[in-house]
């Protein structure tokens, strides 16, 4: 239950924020004007967009709740419902996003995978939730956080995506999934896109499970 | 000489040592301040107070009227003890608190109260000593512990959630709580836009929203008025009377007449 009401205040703190809402929803859309021209370079710019965005919220919700979970984990909630419940309002407004964006490439490329196309725009989202919630955890200060955000965003855009530090990236899946739903290459490339984000999903969750389970630990002391 | 000067001069010539009595001028001076008075108008005249303060630290705190006997140990700190890099926060610190009672922890800024507390709640780790406490706690920080951009009630059914209670009834209790602090939640208002008083408030039941056994407060009344200062007082004598312990960080001196135990961290340096 604590989950998922933590899903839910998560969810509606952060639409109160319109501003904030507005440019995460602004965001991914710049990206995608500025290489509109270039069919497959405006849909991974626009995936990368909503990675960027999703993992920025993330971020600042994860920050925003230091004050809380401390009380709350005294009161009797658990560290993975905590995380999960936040990770699961970050994944939904991502996924919101990503449908969004959907219906506007459909109505505006042609892509011979149209699917493929919406799947990364959804697993960027999905990816980025635990990835901005990893950094949230590694680097609490929000100023320190975005930076590094920004700097991971930049080395994924202008690495060579056939290198080495491009594959470690937490976003390569995009452009490995593009090429699939754009270029029409073999499905290779779908299965490696899908395996990379499965990795870096599973180890970002993992690493913001870890670092919260020690930072929130509570002692047990004996009853007296 | 000026109120605080002469403040200082009685407490030494009272006997006093000299670095005691700086930081129970200072504390007083605080104290002052933060009400926005001149220690005159606030305390009265500086031999008089002096002779209060002394006597009130000395003496064995007078047992306030009280319904109910003191029950089982909730709290018990051995030989607990606090270090920051090479410093020395405090060491050596014993208190139990039984349920029925309150504790106040006074000391000077930097002495360790809120690190105390925290240490209490298990938020915090004790490089010495042994803690025993009851597993139903309750904590309230001195800042912070709130989500600005939600409500009251959105709160009440966070903690609730929390603690395994289900929103509509953590919702009522909340609203309840609040009702015996004077205060009614605006159904709209987020706690970001209360003001510091009311979001103390707020703290306040969130802290005892799940009903604990042994209520831990980190100066839980800034920003209050009069009235909600007194109410306040009144709530904690309400929680002892039900049986709860209630450690209280203070450092307001007059608060030490309404407790059963005082453990000043000043003197533990």
């Amino acid at each position: 239950m604590t989950a998922l009401v933590v899903a839910g205040l998560s969810a509606r703190e952060v639409s109160r924020r319109r501003t904030a809402v507005l440019l995460v929803i602004s965001l991914p859309l710049w990206f995608y004007l500025v290489r509109r021209d270039q069919t497959g370079q405006s849909i991974r710019m626009l995936s990368l967009g909503i990675g960027w965005s999703i993992s920025t919220l993330t971020l600042f919700v994860m920050n925003a709740s230091r004050g809380v979970d401390p009380r709350l984990r005294l009161n009797g909630a658990s560290v993975a419902g905590l995380v999960s419940g936040r990770l699961l309002a970050m994944s939904g407004a991502g996924a919101l996003l990503a449908l969004g964006y959907w219906a506007l490439i459909s109505l505006d490329q042609r892509v011979p995978h149209p699917f493929a196309a919406g799947l990364i725009m959804l697993l960027a989202a999905l990816v980025a939730a635990p990835f901005g919630s990893l950094v949230g955890a590694l680097l609490p200060r929000e100023l320190e956080g975005a930076l590094a955000l920004l700097s991971v965003c930049a080395v994924q855009m202008l690495a060579d995506p056939a290198g080495l530090v491009a594959k470690l990236m937490p976003f390569w899946s995009i452009r490995e999934i593009g090429t699939y739903a754009v270029d029409d290459t073999g499905i290779d490339y779908l299965w490696r896109g899908l395996t990379h984000f499965a990795v870096v999903w599973i180890v970002c969750t993992a690493g913001t499970l870890a670092v919260f389970a020690h930072r929130l630990r509570i002692a047990h002391y004996p009853e007296p | 000489m000026s109120w605080p000067e002469r403040f200082l001069a009685e407490l030494v010539r009272l006997g006093v040592q000299q670095a005691r009595a700086r930081r129970l001028t200072e504390d007083t001076a605080a104290q002052a301040a933060e009400q926005a008075c001149d220690p005159g108008g606030l305390f009265g005249p500086p031999h008089l107070y002096a002779r209060h303060l002394v006597a009130e630290l000395a003496a064995p705190v007078a047992a306030p009227p009280r319904f109910t006997q003191a029950g089982p140990v909730l709290l018990n700190l051995t030989g607990v003890g606090k270090r920051y890099r090479r410093r020395t926060v405090f060491d050596n610190v014993d208190l139990t608190v039984r349920g029925g009672e309150v504790a106040a922890v006074v000391g000077a800024n930097g002495c360790g109260k809120s690190t105390l507390l925290r240490i209490c709640a298990g938020l915090t780790r004790p490089d010495a000593g042994q803690v025993r406490r009851t597993r139903r706690v309750g904590y309230v920080p001195q800042d912070g512990g709130t989500a600005g951009w939600l409500t009251a009630d959105e709160h009440f059914t966070l903690f609730g959630a929390a603690a395994g209670v289900v929103p509509r009834r953590a919702r009522s209790t909340g609203a309840h709580l609040a009702a015996r602090l004077a205060w009614r939640p605006e159904p709209a208002q987020r706690a970001q836009q209360l003001s510091g008083g009311t979001r103390q408030k707020l703290n306040l039941v969130l802290g005892e929203l799940h009903a604990p056994d042994l209520l831990l407060l980190d100066e839980p009344y800034q920003g209050f008025d009069q009235g909600t200062y007194v109410d306040f007082w009144r709530q904690v004598h309400s929680w002892r009377d039900a049986g709860r312990a209630v450690v209280v960080v203070t450092h307001l001196l007059h608060d030490l007449s309404t407790v059963d135990h005082v453990l000043d961290l000043g003197e533990q340096r």
